[in-house]
This record gives structure tokens, C-alpha cells and sequence, in this order.
């Protein structure tokens, strides 16, 4: 009997931490989703910045490719991806500053700049080596202005 | 009262010394008047020395970034430094400054009136700049459009408010000599120059003492943010252990080599470096593989 008392117990109590945790979490997804968003265009990018700094040979296919998808994934980029709230300190793991929902018209500006630039660098890296050399000045000015300005800095 | 007043003159004497040895001084202003300057390569100077990063309005971007009304506060253990308006303004900015007062501002810190600047302005890298490259500089500032925002006072406390006490600080802290010594490459000294003198880099990636001197035994050794929470990385190549063409595309493009892009103060500083041109970043990353290394 007091055995099942404690099982009981034990019972409610994980059920109430796991709500507490889905509770405490509702941002998960969003945030998973953006980082691997980030990973995707990063492994993207060192396709078409190994080429860039000399480390492997230019290959207009290749770079073609990766190009196209740091295109399409620019395009998945959108405030979908960012409930209000999913913010640093609020959310777990995320560093999205609260200024991109009090300036959210900035950031979707910042957000079709990125589109415009990919969208150069799919010309510029089926081009020519130098093209795509010039390319990645756009796109990395294009990242480091979002992050600049909407995403918090790691002590 | 015979030793009293020998004590007296002898105080006396000191503070004399001190303040003629520690004058704010100028350059030579009659040998830069024989150089004529060349504004394009000012353009480069001016990006090379991150001007815009204090002197435009804070968060300007694009063209914007040309205007040099100043505005940014700057806090420091010493205080809040206002920079101020440097846009070619005769009233607010230094429309009516002749090229000898440039000189003594950029790399003596000595302003047109013959007092010390704050070092809060890296003079003490840009004491490094040539002849040629402060008259080109300031034919390149000279092109840039009017501010008439007027200057807020600096907000410091004393005993730093006492100007003349920079005089010592200075003395302390001179600026002269290369921290990484000859023989280096003509590729290495460009790099050096850049570097060392204009890009300023050691202004924040050299960790400062109590008296806010940077310590030149940890040169580029990183330490905490003296403008806030957070630290400043060690470059030396103890800890960047980068590929040369890694540094010059991350100064370039602002990428790192895992792609994720520059934060901070840095994203503002690629902004600058990535006007310069392909040889000039490799010569940074060239020059930075030669900085003694430091744990």
C-alpha cells in the first residue's frame, strides 16, 4: 500500500515536470529550426568560401549548387521562424534579441537584403572564381548585419 | 624655514620639469606642407583607421557612415568619452583646422589649441602614420559632407578631468616604437603598419593597466572589454591559429572558417577593413603569424 502511495506519487510528480517542461518550453521547435537553418547555410557557405580562399579548386557546378541553396535556404527565412517570445532568456538555447520583434520591420528588411544577396551569389558563383570571390562580401555583410544587430553576443 | 623653502622650490621644480617635459607637442608642419595630398588614398587610410567606427553616428550604416557628426558615447573606468563631430563643419566640426592641427591631433594627440587628448583617441597607433599618408587623409576628410550636430562635453571625474595629467600619461605610454621588431617581409611590414599603426587593432586586443597604458608585453593577448562585459580575443597565434586566408577572408567577408559571421565590435571593424584591398588583408593575416605568441 505505501508502495503505492509513492509510485502514485512518483507518477504525478514526473507528469508535472513534464508538463512544467512543456510548459516552460514552448519555443523548442522554433529555435531547433533555426539553428539548423544556420548549420545547413554554414556548410553551404564553406563549399563556396573553401573556393574563395584558394583551399579547393573552383568548380562552377559545385559552387552552383551550393549557391542555389543558400538561395532557397534565405527564402525559408521569415518572423515564422520567430514567435514572439522565442528571445534570449526567455527561450532555452536561443539568442534572438527582443529588438527583432520591437523592430521587426528592420529585420524583415535585413532578412530581403540576405534574399538579394544570395540571390546575386547564384550568378556570381556559376560565373567565375573571381565573381564568387566578390560574392561572399555581400552575403557575410548581409549576415553580420542581422547578427549585428539582433542576436546576442557569446561571453 | 630654510628647509621648508628648499622643499618648496624643489616641488616646485618638479612640477615645472614635468610640465615642459611632458608639453603637448606637433609635428613638423613645414615638411607636410610640401606634400600635396591624394584623396583616393585617403579613402583607404580612412577605412584602414576605422574612422567612421566612433566618429559616425552611432548605428549609421551605408553612406551614412561618411558623416562625422560624432555622438557615440564611450564608457570607460576613467569616465564617458563624447566623441566628437569631425565632418569638414567650420562651427561644430574641424572645417576651420589647418593640416598642422590635423597632424598634431592624429599623432601626437595635441589639439589646434595646444592641449592633450584623451587617449580614449588611438593617437598612440596612429603616431605611426607616414607624412604622406596624414596629408592624404586629410584631403580625404576634406571631401566629406557637413555635420552641424555641436559636441557634448565629456563626462569625467576628477582627477581625470585634469588635462595636463595626460601629459605623464603619455610619457608613460610612448608610441614610437614597433612592438614586433625587423627583419619582417615587405608583405609582414605592411601588415605592421596596418596593424600597429592605423588599424589600432592592439587598442582593444592588447590588454590596458591600472592607468589604462596597454601592456606591451601582452601585446594583441586579448583581456577583458574595457568598454563593457564580455572579453577581447587573444590574436596572437598562440590562440588564432587560423590559415592566413582564413584571417583575410574573415576581415573581408566577416566569415569565420566555421561560417558563422563576426559579432560585436569586430562586424563594425570588417565593415572598415573589407574597403581595403586583397593584398592589405593578407598582409594583416601575414604580420599577425609573426606576433610573439601568448598564453
Amino acid at each position: 500500500m505505501k508502495f503505492g502511495f509513492f509510485a502514485a506519487g512518483l507518477a504525478a510528480a514526473l507528469a508535472t515536470a513534464a508538463i512544467a517542461q512543456e510548459a516552460e518550453d514552448p519555443f523548442a521547435d522554433a529555435v531547433e529550426s533555426r539553428h539548423g537553418l544556420m548549420l545547413l547555410m554554414a556548410q553551404n557557405l564553406g563549399t563556396l568560401g573553401g573556393m574563395a580562399k584558394g583551399e579547393t579548386p573552383y568548380d562552377a557546378a559545385v559552387a552552383g549548387k551550393a549557391a542555389d541553396n543558400i538561395a532557397a535556404l534565405s527564402s525559408v527565412m521569415s518572423m515564422d521562424l520567430f514567435p514572439a517570445g522565442s528571445e534570449y532568456e526567455k527561450a532555452a538555447d536561443s539568442f534572438a534579441l527582443p529588438s527583432i520583434w520591437s523592430n521587426q520591420e528592420d529585420f524583415v528588411k535585413k532578412i530581403s537584403a540576405l534574399n538579394d544577396a544570395a540571390n546575386a551569389m547564384t550568378a556570381d558563383a556559376k560565373k567565375d572564381l573571381a565573381s564568387l570571390q566578390a560574392g561572399m562580401n555581400g552575403i557575410g555583410g548581409a549576415c553580420a548585419a542581422c547578427h549585428k544587430a539582433y542576436r546576442q553576443p557569446e561571453e | 624655514m630654510k628647509r621648508v623653502l628648499l622643499g618648496l622650490v624643489l616641488v616646485a621644480a618638479c612640477v615645472a620639469a614635468f610640465v615642459i617635459v611632458t608639453l603637448p607637442e606637433r609635428g613638423d608642419a613645414v615638411a607636410l606642407g610640401q606634400l600635396s595630398g591624394d584623396p583616393a588614398r585617403g579613402q583607404t587610410l580612412f577605412w584602414a583607421g576605422g574612422c567612421a567606427s566612433c566618429h559616425a553616428a552611432p548605428g549609421a550604416e551605408g553612406e551614412a557612415r561618411l558623416v562625422l557628426s560624432g555622438g557615440l558615447q564611450l564608457p570607460t573606468p576613467f569616465g564617458t568619452f563624447s566623441v566628437p563631430n569631425i565632418s569638414p563643419d567650420p562651427l561644430q566640426g574641424i572645417g576651420n583646422w589647418t593640416l598642422a592641427d590635423f597632424e598634431g591631433a592624429l599623432r601626437h594627440g595635441t589639439s589646434p589649441d595646444g592641449k592633450h587628448y584623451y587617449p580614449s583617441f588611438p593617437y598612440t597607433s596612429y603616431a605611426h602614420a607616414t607624412d604622406q599618408d596624414v596629408v592624404d587623409l586629410w584631403a580625404f576628410l576634406q571631401t566629406l559632407p557637413l555635420s552641424n550636430r555641436p559636441n557634448d562635453p565629456h563626462q569625467i571625474s576628477f582627477p581625470f578631468d585634469q588635462r595636463l595629467l595626460l601629459g605623464g600619461w603619455k610619457f608613460l605610454n610612448p608610441s614610437t616604437a614597433w612592438v614586433v621588431p625587423d627583419p619582417l617581409t615587405p608583405e609582414e611590414e605592411r601588415g605592421r603598419y596596418l596593424v600597429e599603426g592605423f588599424g589600432h587593432c592592439g587598442e582593444c586586443h592588447t590588454p590596458r593597466n591600472a592607468l589604462g597604458g596597454r601592456d606591451m608585453a601582452r601585446w594583441l593577448a586579448g583581456g577583458p572589454n574595457p568598454e563593457g562585459k564580455g572579453t577581447i580575443p587573444n590574436i596572437t597565434p598562440a590562440k588564432l591559429d587560423w590559415s592566413t586566408a582564413d584571417i583575410a577572408e574573415y576581415l573581408k567577408s566577416g566569415f569565420t572558417p566555421d561560417y558563422d559571421s563576426a559579432g560585436g565590435g569586430m562586424a563594425d571593424v570588417v565593415t572598415n577593413i573589407s574597403h581595403l584591398s586583397d593584398a592589405d588583408r593578407l598582409a594583416i593575416a601575414a604580420y599577425l603569424k609573426k606576433v610573439p605568441p601568448q598564453n
